[in-house]
């Protein structure tokens, strides 16, 4: 038995194969995911705050691919490629090769300053978008770098906003607040924000009586609270990472130094759940000004639930870098391509209004968004309630701490 | 000079081989990863002369490191002078740091731990000063503004860069050999020996050792002005912190001590290890770390001469087994 086989059935079979053969391509080509950097220090001395900021990341890239991914790119899925910082700039920097070679459209990080400034630097020359979850320092945006974008607040406006709303509180209180004693660590947060409030406290007629340096790590603060106790300072504002504004509440606490208030500039503790569990009592009453979500908003709950489900800690590394990707998505959805340079454009245009932080619309000016704030929290209970602004508040704020009975 | 054993010779042609194949690597990250190497290495240079040569074992060569750096940063951003001549004046400042340290701990006596100790705390006297003084940019640090320029010692092709820094270890490791093979070296190595028999026999120990720290530092601030170049901004934690100290012997170390190519060798075999750790386990950060413990382990208790030293048991002749020159 012999088979003919004629023109028109071989073009036939051909077609199918060619086709059947292309299959995988065209799917692929469909499927393909978006890669979006994130450069943290998932190791060193900024470990903890790193790993969180790579959940956050993590948690942010599950709920938009969730929700059908980027939609005017055929519903690409977007897939982070995670580069340890290792807590060192010359990592972070080195780590901008990996997300190059990776394909990546933009990147989100890194914790620390001088870590992202290492890394926007190193961008810059692969013309890479930099979306800051954390860069307080203002050098970050005064360099001119036209691939740095900062969504969260600096350490300027964080400053001016903590002590505008420090003043409302205390006039709202009767001035009860007249003097202050300072205590930071010598590193670069530390000394700055020391220097600032050096400068800006008495303008709101609070005389800073007792200023504390103290270096990082430290674990002794017996010493310290008794200088604060002879002091006799109304309030103390802290500015030291998370182990040390720990010991040092437990030292006043053991001391029974009295205080008005404990107010911190983005508090190393004073907004991280961590503290307010295993220190419930000492922790009680302190107030933050920091990054902090709405709480309000739905994809908020959603996102504390799932933090909640993982057995993380919620804090604001995961929150504003969870922010950070949703900025990213929003100019990839926007955009409509994951070309870098069409990034840096779609990011520089943005209106984004719909992250979960208490921001009005995105809009970066020379690469700082102007409308990011930071918010006053309180520890309160077992909670951390957000107290200020009042439009996004949780709780009323307790000022000044009541009397001890 | 000592002819060098078939196993050594094997190993630097390796290294050769690896720094050349970069070039042709198609991922931008081998040649990011090795540029951070070199630098690392020059530090290690710095160490080895001391440490290696000398037997002066510092804990603190971050104080060099970071005086380089800040030297051409004070001088760069304060006073807006030209990068080249921070760049010099960084070497500078780094060798009269060296001189000064050395000339401090020597004319007192101090040796082995009490030394490594002094030097330790330098590094971290400095670190304090340097976050705490307005003119080294406080807790902030400094930074350098972006302009690439043969200028300015900036460079927006990394291929230019990594040639740059290729040339810069090529003439510290020549020096090195120089030092090496000079009188100065053989007074050095006597020095590291015996201390006392040297000086018997003439030698000004005092004066040698502080001539060591005065190179060890001019290649130590070296290596802080080529971190400042490359990444443009330093501050006190990351220059003088413990971590620079730490790199700068960790490579001869593992390299071997007291050879010319064992800071190189040494720093790159554990920057491949590392980067090495990262690509096979992405999932777990940090492992890298606990690879360099357990190389760092096993080669104190295995290798005591380092890379160099097990290399040049491969193919030597009996006499040369014993030296382990390299």
């Amino acid at each position: 038995m012999t088979y003919k086989i004629d023109r028109r059935d071989l073009l036939k079979v051909s077609g199918a194969m060619v086709a059947g053969l292309a299959a995988p391509t065209i799917l692929r080509a469909q499927t393909s995911t978006i890669k979006v950097g994130v450069i943290e220090p998932l190791t060193g001395n900024l470990a903890y705050n790193g790993t969180q900021s790579a959940a956050g990341a993590k948690f942010a890239a599950e709920a938009i691919n969730a929700a059908g991914g980027i939609k005017s790119m055929g519903g690409r899925k977007i897939e982070l490629v995670i580069v340890d910082a290792q807590s060192r700039p010359e990592s972070a920097a080195a780590g901008v090769d990996t997300l190059v070679q990776a394909g990546a459209c933009a990147f989100t990080g890194a914790t620390a300053s001088a870590l992202g400034l290492a890394s926007s630097q190193a961008a810059a020359k692969y013309n890479l978008a930099q979306v800051f979850s954390i860069g307080t320092a203002e050098t970050v945006v005064s360099r001119g770098l036209p691939n740095v974008f900062r969504f969260t607040p600096g350490v300027n406006k964080c400053t001016s906003v903590a002590l505008e709303n420090l003043k409302l509180l205390n006039q709202g209180a009767g001035n009860v607040v007249k003097t202050a004693a300072i205590v930071h660590e010598d590193g670069p947060f530390g000394s700055n924000m020391a220097k600032i409030l050096a400068e800006q406290l008495p303008k709101q007629g609070i005389e800073v009586v007792e200023t504390i340096s103290h270096p990082t790590p430290q674990r002794d603060f017996s010493n310290i609270a008794l200088r604060v106790k002879a002091s006799k300072a109304d309030i103390l504002i802290p500015s030291n990472y998370l182990n040390e504004y720990t010991l040092m509440a437990r030292a006043l606490n053991q001391q029974r130094v009295e205080l008005k208030a404990i107010y911190s500039i983005l508090g190393g503790a004073a907004s991280n759940i961590k503290f307010v569990r295993e220190n419930n009592e000492v922790a009680q009453y302190v107030m933050d000004c920091n990054h902090w979500y709405d709480p309000t908003k739905d994809e908020s709950k959603a996102l504390a639930a799932k933090v909640a489900e993982a057995k993380l800690d919620m804090t604001y590394d995961i929150m504003v870098s969870y922010a950070t990707i949703q900025v990213i998505a929003d100019a990839l959805e926007r955009g409509a391509s994951d070309d870098r340079q069409k990034m840096i454009e779609a990011l520089a245009a943005s209106t984004f209004d719909k992250s979960i932080m208490p921001y009005g619309a995105t809009k970066f000016v020379n690469g700082d968004n102007v409308n990011s704030q930071p918010v006053n929290t309180q520890i309160r209970g077992d909670k951390i309630e957000l107290v200020f602004p009042k439009q996004y508040a949780s709780a009323e704020a307790v000022f000044p701490i009541p009397a001890k009975k | 000079m000592k002819s060098q054993s078939i196993g050594q010779i094997a190993l630097a042609a390796a290294a050769v081989a690896y720094l050349i194949g970069v070039y042709f690597a198609s991922s931008p990250v081998w040649m990011g990863f090795t540029i951070n190497a070199l630098v690392i290495a020059v530090i290690a240079m710095s160490w080895n002369i001391t440490g290696g040569f000398g037997g002066l074992s510092s804990f603190g060569h971050a104080a060099l490191f970071g005086t380089g750096a800040y030297a051409s940063a004070v001088l760069q951003v304060n006073y807006g002078v030209s990068a080249w001549i921070g760049f010099a004046a960084g070497i500078l400042a780094g060798a009269a740091m060296g001189a000064f340290i050395g000339a401090l701990a020597f004319r007192y006596g101090l040796r082995g731990s009490y030394f490594a100790l002094v030097t330790l705390a330098f590094a971290e006297v400095l670190r304090i000063c340097a976050s705490s003084f307005a003119f080294t940019g406080g807790g902030s640090g400094l930074q350098l503004k972006l302009a690439p320029g043969l200028a300015n010692l900036q460079f927006a092709d990394r291929t230019v860069v990594y040639t740059a820094l290729l040339v810069v270890v090529a003439a510290v490791m020549a020096l090195t050999a120089l030092i090496k093979y000079s009188r100065f070296g053989a007074y050095l190595i006597a020095v590291r020996e015996n201390e006392d028999a040297a000086r018997a026999l003439g030698i000004d120990t005092y004066r040698i050792k502080v001539q060591a720290m005065a190179i060890s530092g001019a290649f130590g601030g070296l290596a802080g002005v080529l971190y400042l170049q490359l990444w443009l901004f330093i501050d006190s934690t990351v220059v003088y912190g413990s971590g620079i100290s730490i790199e700068a012997l960790i490579g001869p170390i593992i390299g071997g001590a007291g050879t010319v190519w064992g800071p190189l060798l040494g720093t790159l075999g554990l920057h491949l290890l590392g980067e090495g750790a990262k690509h096979l386990l992405p999932n777990a950060p940090g492992l890298n770390f606990v690879l360099y413990a357990v190389v760092l382990i096993c080669a104190l208790r295995f290798l005591p001469q380092g890379l160099v030293g097990l290399a040049g048991k491969i193919g030597a002749s009996k006499k040369k087994k014993e030296s382990g020159d390299a």
